[in-house]
C-alpha cells in the first residue's frame, strides 16, 4: 500500500471565482433586463450611443455567458477538480494569471462593447486583441488543469473530468476558428472568410458555445454537485460513458440548424437537421443520470433548496435540449426562427440550466468554504419560488410573442395580399408581451438579490478556510487495472488518450461541413453583377456593425412567399462574397434589411434615423443623433481597402490611395440629394449618417429586382 | 374461423383505402357531393369491416391468453411447480408495471448495493445500471430518422429543395388566388378606375393614406419627403387613372414605392381616390408645387364614363413621358 500523503485543498481560488460568479451574474441579468424594459420603452436608450439596445445586447449575452457563467465553470472546476483528483492546484501563480487575466477581459469587454469595438459575430464581438488575450488565459487554465491531472493521486479520472477536458479543447478549437481575422487597427479587424463561408464557421462556433461553453462544463458540475448535494450514488456508469461521447461527437455537427432557409447549400442545413434530431438522447442522458441519481433522495428534495434547484435546473436542460432539436426541423424553423421563439427557448436554458445550477452549487459551496451554514433556509426557498416563477413570466410571453409575429408575418389575404403589410403591425401587437417579459426578468433579478443577501449573511458569519487540510495515498501508476474491469476504465488512466480522444471526435463533424464549404468553390455559385462595396459603402458597413444594427435586423430573405412578397427576391449565397463579415442576423424585432436599398429616398433614412417615429409612427426603434453629429472617420480606409483586398476582394491596385477622395465624392452625392429633399446641415456631406445611407441604398441591389426564378 | 378472418383482414383493407381516394378523386373533380357518402352498400360494407376488424382484434388477444396459459403449462411440465408459481405471479402483475420495468431495466434502489462499482470519487459513487432501453430505443430511432432524412432529401431526389418548395408554394398561392379572384367580379385597375365619392370609400382611402403615405406627403398632403399633393402639379399625371398606376407601380427610381403587393385594388383606389380630393386644400407649411400643372376639368370632360379598351395602350409609357 502507498504511503499516505498529507496535503491541502486552494479554497482561495475557489473563493475568488465564486464572489466574481455573484457580482458578473447581478450585472449580466441586470444589464439584461435594461435590454429588455428598452424594447418596450425606446426612451430608455437614453438617446446615447453607449447605452443603445444594438450595444447593450451584446453586452449582455457576454456577461451572461462568459462572466457569470465562465466565472461559475471556474469555481465549479477548481472546487472539484483537486478533490475528485486528490491533490491541490498545480501552479498557484496559474490560478492567480487565470483569474486576474479572465476578469480583465470581462473588464475590457465591459468597456469596448458600448464603444461599439464590435466583430458582430455574435457570441465572439471582441476584437482582436481581446481575443489574443482569451487564448492566453484559456491556455494558462488548460495547463493549471492538465498539471493537476497529471500529478493527480487518483488513478482514474471521472465522468466530470471528461467533460472539462473535452470543454476545454473544444473551446480552443472553436474560439481559434470563428477568429482568424486580419487587423485593420487596434481595434478593428476583418474575418478571413467572407458570407456564407464566414456565416457557417459562425454558427458553429455559435452554437458550440452554447454546447462546450453552456452546457459540457456545467454536467461537469451537474456530476460533482448533484451526487455530492443529495449524497447518492451516479446511476449509471454505462449511461455516463455513452451520452459522454456520443454528446460530444454530435453536437458539433449541429451548428448549420441555426442556418435553415437561409443562403446555406441544403445538404448542410440537412446535415444540422439530422444531427440535431439525434442529440436528443445523448442531451437526455445526462439529464436522466443527473434526475435518477436522486432516486431515494426525492423526500429530501422536497425540503433542501439546494437539491429543488438542482431539479430544476436539470428538468430545464432537459426541456431545452427536447425543444432545440424541434426547432431544427425545417418546418418547425421555418415558424420560430428570427422570432422571440428562440430568445424564450435559450432563455429556459440559461436562466434554468445554467442559472439554477449555479445558483444550488453556490449555496451549497459557500457555506462548506466557510465553515458554517447557509444563513437562511428560507430565504434560499423564497429564491427558488421567485426564480421559478420568473423563468415562466419571461418565458411564456416570449413564445407567445413568437408564435403570434410568425404567423402575422405569414398571413396572406385571400386576394394574395399580406395582412399585415406593414413590418411595424407585428411588432406593437407583441409590445405587451415584451413588457410581461421585462416583469419576469425583474422577477429573476428579485430573486437573485435575495440569493446575494444569503449568501453575503453566511460569509460573514463563517469564518474561511483558505487552506483545507487533506490525505490520500500516493497513486501507483499501474494499481489501476484489473481483470473484468469496464473497457472504458482504460482511457480513464490515461488523461492525454482522453484528451487526443475527444479531440478527433468533435473535430470530425466541423470538417465535414466546413472544409467543402471552404475548399470548393462552386459550393457559392457566382452572380457577375456582385461588385465590392465603395468606400463609402464600405464605411457605412462598419458603422452598421458598431451601432449592432444585427441584433434586430436580419439581411436574409429566406425563400417563402410570406417573406418575397414583403421583402423582395430570395437571398442568394452569391451575393454575399464580399460581406466581412456576414451580416445576416438572427432575430427580427425590425423588418429584413436585404432589399432595403432604393426602397426609401436618402431623406427618408435620415430623417428615420434621426428619429423613426417620424417616418414610423409606434416604432420602437432607438434614435441614433450622433451618426448626424459626428464626423465620419476616413483614417482607416486605406489600410481596410488593402487588407480587404489581400483577402480576396476584387479593389484595383492603388484603389487605396483614391479610397478617401472616392468616400468623399459619393458622400457629395448623397448630401446633395439629401439638400434637395430640404435637409440642412453645416457639412452634411462628412457627417456618418451619409456613408450609413449609402450603405443602405446599396443593400441587396446587386442583382437585378426582377425576379430571378431558382438560382 | 380465425384464420378466415386473418385473410380477409388485407382484403378489406385496400377496399377502405380505394372508396377513399375515390372519394378524394371526386370531391377534386366537381365538389358535387360523394356518391359513397349518402350511398347504402359504402356504409354496409364499412360497418361489415369494422366488425371483422374488431372481431379478429378480439381473437388475436384471446389466442394470445391461451399461448400463455399454454406456455405456464409447459414450465410447469419441465421446471416443476415452484418455477410455475413464479411464473403466474409475473403474470399477474399489471401490464403497465411490467412494461415500465422492461424499458427502464433499473435495478431497484433496496437492490443497489447489487450493482455498486467500487469507484470512489471524493466520496461518489457509481452504480451499473443499464442503458435505459427506452432510451436507447429512442437513440436507435434518430439515428434511422437521419438516414432516412438524408436519403429522401440528397442521396436521392425524392424531396425538394428550399429552392424547389419556393417554386411549389408560389405556385400554390398563385393559383389560390387566381381561384379566389375569379369569383370577384369588376376588378379595378388602371384602365378602368373612377373616382369614387362615396363617404365611406373616402374614410378609409384616409386611413390608408395617413397609415402608409403621410410619413412621406404629409398627414395633410402637404408633402415632405415626397412631393405636394394638394396643389394642381403632378409630376407624374393628375388624373385618377395616373394616381393610381403611381401608387400601384411606384417610382422606385425616386423612392416612390410599388403598393400592388402590399394595398389590394380596392384598397389602392380608395386612397387615390382620397388623394384626389386633398387637391386645393391649401394646407399649412406645403412643400413648393413640383412636375406639371394639370387641369382636372378638361380632363373630366374628355371621358365621361371610363371605358375600357381605348385608354388600354397608354399606360405603358405614361410615366416615362410625365416625368
Amino acid at each position: 500500500m502507498a504511503q499516505v500523503e498529507q496535503f491541502q485543498y486552494d479554497n482561495a481560488i475557489v473563493r475568488k471565482f465564486a464572489y466574481a460568479t455573484m457580482v458578473f451574474g447581478a450585472v449580466g441579468i441586470l444589464v439584461g433586463l435594461l435590454a429588455a424594459l428598452q424594447l418596450v420603452f425606446p426612451a430608455l436608450n437614453f438617446a446615447t450611443a453607449e447605452t443603445t439596445f444594438g450595444r447593450i445586447r451584446p453586452l449582455h449575452t457576454n456577461a451572461a455567458i462568459f462572466a457569470f457563467v465562465g466565472n461559475g465553470i471556474f469555481m465549479g472546476v477548481y472546487y472539484s477538480l483537486q478533490r475528485l483528483l486528490k491533490t491541490n492546484m498545480y501552479s498557484k501563480f496559474l490560478n492567480e494569471f487565470h483569474f486576474w487575466g479572465w476578469q480583465a477581459i470581462i473588464l475590457a469587454a465591459a468597456i469596448t462593447l458600448p464603444l461599439g469595438l464590435t466583430s458582430s459575430h455574435e457570441y465572439a464581438e471582441l476584437e482582436w486583441p481581446i481575443d489574443l488575450a482569451i487564448a492566453a488565459v484559456w491556455v494558462a487554465f488548460g495547463v493549471n488543469m492538465f498539471g493537476t491531472i497529471l500529478k493527480r493521486r487518483e488513478n482514474h479520472l471521472y465522468v466530470a473530468i471528461w467533460f472539462y477536458i473535452a470543454t476545454w479543447v473544444t473551446v480552443t478549437v472553436l474560439h481559434i476558428g470563428n477568429n482568424l481575422e486580419i487587423p485593420v487597427s487596434m481595434w478593428k479587424s476583418y474575418p478571413v472568410f467572407a458570407g456564407v463561408q464566414d456565416a457557417l464557421i459562425q454558427w458553429w462556433y455559435g452554437h458550440n458555445a452554447v454546447a462546450f461553453f453552456l452546457t459540457t462544463p456545467y454536467l461537469g458540475l451537474m456530476y460533482y454537485f448533484l451526487p455530492k448535494a443529495a449524497n447518492r450514488p451516479v446511476y449509471s456508469y454505462q449511461l455516463s460513458i455513452i451520452h459522454f461521447w456520443a454528446l460530444i461527437f454530435i453536437y458539433i455537427w449541429a451548428g448549420p440548424h441555426h442556418l435553415l432557409y437561409t443562403s446555406l447549400p441544403d445538404w448542410a442545413q440537412s446535415l444540422g437537421t439530422v444531427f440535431s434530431i439525434m442529440l436528443i438522447a445523448p442531451s437526455w442522458g445526462g439529464m436522466l443520470n443527473g434526475l435518477l441519481t436522486l432516486r431515494g433522495a426525492w423526500d429530501r428534495v422536497r425540503q433542501d433548496p439546494i437539491l429543488k434547484f438542482m431539479v430544476v435546473a436539470v428538468t430545464a436542460y432537459g426541456m431545452a435540449t427536447f425543444e432545440g432539436p424541434m426547432l431544427s426541423i425545417k418546418s418547425v424553423n421555418a415558424i420560430s426562427h428570427f422570432t422571440d421563439w428562440t430568445v424564450g427557448h435559450v432563455h429556459i436554458g440559461t436562466l434554468g440550466w445554467n442559472g439554477f445550477l449555479t445558483f444550488g452549487v453556490l449555496y451549497w459551496l459557500i457555506p462548506r468554504i466557510f465553515q458554517t451554514q447557509l444563513y437562511s433556509q428560507k430565504l434560499a426557498n423564497a429564491h427558488f419560488w421567485i426564480g421559478t416563477l420568473g423563468i415562466m413570466f419571461y418565458s411564456i410571453p416570449l413564445y407567445w410573442a413568437g408564435w403570434t409575429q410568425s404567423l402575422m408575418w405569414k398571413q396572406f389575404t385571400p386576394d394574395g395580399f399580406l395582412q399585415y403589410g406593414n413590418f411595424l403591425e407585428t411588432v406593437t401587437q407583441i409590445i405587451p408581451m415584451y413588457a410581461l417579459r421585462a416583469v419576469g426578468g425583474t422577477l429573476y433579478v428579485g430573486g437573485y438579490f435575495v440569493m446575494l443577501y444569503n449568501l453575503v449573511k453566511t460569509i460573514k458569519s463563517g469564518t474561511f478556510q483558505a487552506y483545507e487540510a487533506a490525505e490520500a495515498p500516493a497513486r501507483v501508476a499501474t494499481a489501476g487495472a484489473h481483470k473484468g474491469e469496464h473497457w472504458h476504465r482504460w482511457i480513464e488512466r490515461r488523461p492525454v488518450q482522453l484528451l487526443i480522444g475527444s479531440t478527433i471526435a468533435i473535430l470530425i463533424g466541423g470538417m465535414v461541413e466546413i472544409f467543402p464549404m471552404v475548399m470548393i468553390g462552386d459550393q457559392v455559385p457566382k452572380i457577375e453583377s456582385v461588385k465590392p462595396y465603395t468606400a463609402l459603402e464600405l464605411q457605412g458597413r462598419d458603422l452598421y456593425i458598431r451601432e449592432g444594427c444585427i441584433s434586430c435586423h436580419t439581411q436574409m430573405v429566406r425563400p417563402f412567399r410570406s417573406e418575397t412578397e414583403r421583402y423582395g427576391e430570395y437571398s442568394k449565397s452569391g451575393e454575399f462574397i464580399y460581406d466581412r463579415p456576414f451580416l445576416w442576423g438572427s432575430k427580427r424585432t425590425g423588418p429584413d434589411l436585404h432589399r432595403l436599398g432604393n426602397k426609401y429616398p436618402d431623406s427618408w433614412h435620415y430623417n428615420h434615423m434621426l428619429d423613426p417615429t417620424s417616418m414610423s409612427p409606434g416604432s420602437i426603434m432607438p434614435v441614433y443623433p450622433w451618426l448626424i453629429e459626428d464626423d465620419l472617420d476616413n483614417s482607416l480606409l486605406p489600410a481596410k481597402i488593402a487588407v480587404l483586398r489581400t483577402l480576396g476582394t476584387p479593389y484595383e491596385e492603388g484603389y487605396e490611395e483614391e479610397a478617401i477622395a472616392d468616400a468623399e465624392k459619393q458622400a457629395a452625392e448623397v448630401a446633395a440629394r439629401l439638400r434637395k429633399d430640404g435637409i440642412e446641415g453645416d457639412n452634411l456631406e462628412q457627417k456618418e449618417i451619409i456613408a450609413l445611407i449609402a450603405y443602405l441604398q446599396r443593400l441587396g441591389t446587386d442583382i437585378k429586382p426582377a425576379p430571378q426564378a431558382g438560382n | 374461423m380465425k384464420n378466415k378472418t386473418l385473410k380477409a383482414l388485407p382484403l378489406m383493407l385496400p377496399l377502405l383505402l380505394l372508396t377513399v381516394a375515390a372519394q378524394a378523386q371526386e370531391a377534386a373533380d366537381g365538389g358535387a357531393t360523394p356518391y359513397f357518402y349518402d350511398n347504402f352498400l359504402f356504409w354496409s360494407l364499412a360497418a361489415l369491416a369494422g366488425t371483422v376488424i374488431v372481431a379478429a382484434i378480439v381473437a388475436l388477444f384471446h389466442l394470445l391468453n391461451v399461448m400463455v396459459k399454454v406456455n405456464q403449462i409447459r414450465i410447469y411440465q419441465e421446471m416443476g411447480l415452484e418455477a410455475y408459481e413464479k411464473e403466474v405471479q409475473k403474470a399477474k402483475e399489471p401490464f403497465w408495471d411490467r412494461m415500465y420495468k422492461r424499458w427502464t431495466d433499473a435495478v431497484p434502489v433496496e437492490k443497489e448495493q447489487d450493482v455498486m462499482l467500487d469507484h470512489d470519487y471524493d466520496g461518489i459513487k457509481e452504480l451499473d445500471n443499464s442503458l435505459p432501453p427506452w432510451w436507447v430505443a429512442m437513440f436507435y430511432i434518430t439515428i434511422g430518422f437521419a438516414v432516412v432524412y438524408m436519403t429522401y432529401y440528397h442521396f436521392t431526389d425524392a424531396g425538394a429543395g428550399s429552392a424547389e418548395e419556393y417554386e411549389m408554394e408560389m405556385e400554390r398561392a398563385e393559383k389560390a388566388v387566381q381561384a379566389y379572384l375569379a369569383t370577384q367580379a369588376n376588378l379595378v385597375d388602371e384602365t378602368n378606375v373612377t373616382a369614387l365619392t362615396d363617404a365611406a370609400g373616402l374614410e378609409t382611402g384616409q386611413n390608408i393614406f395617413n397609415a402608409n403615405c403621410a410619413a412621406c406627403h404629409g398627414m395633410l398632403g402637404e408633402g415632405g419627403v415626397g412631393p405636394n399633393m394638394t396643389d394642381n402639379y403632378w409630376i407624374h399625371g393628375g388624373d385618377i387613372k395616373d394616381i393610381f398606376k403611381t401608387v400601384k407601380y411606384g417610382v422606385p427610381e425616386k423612392g416612390m414605392i410599388a403598393w400592388k403587393s402590399q394595398l389590394s385594388a380596392a384598397d389602392m383606389h380608395k386612397v387615390s381616390s382620397y388623394i384626389l380630393t386633398l387637391v386645393g386644400t391649401n394646407p399649412p407649411n406645403a412643400k413648393e408645387p413640383q412636375g406639371d400643372l394639370y387641369e382636372p376639368q378638361a380632363d373630366a370632360v374628355e371621358q365621361p364614363a371610363a371605358d375600357s379598351t381605348s385608354t388600354a395602350a397608354e399606360p405603358e409609357d405614361a410615366l416615362g413621358m410625365n416625368k
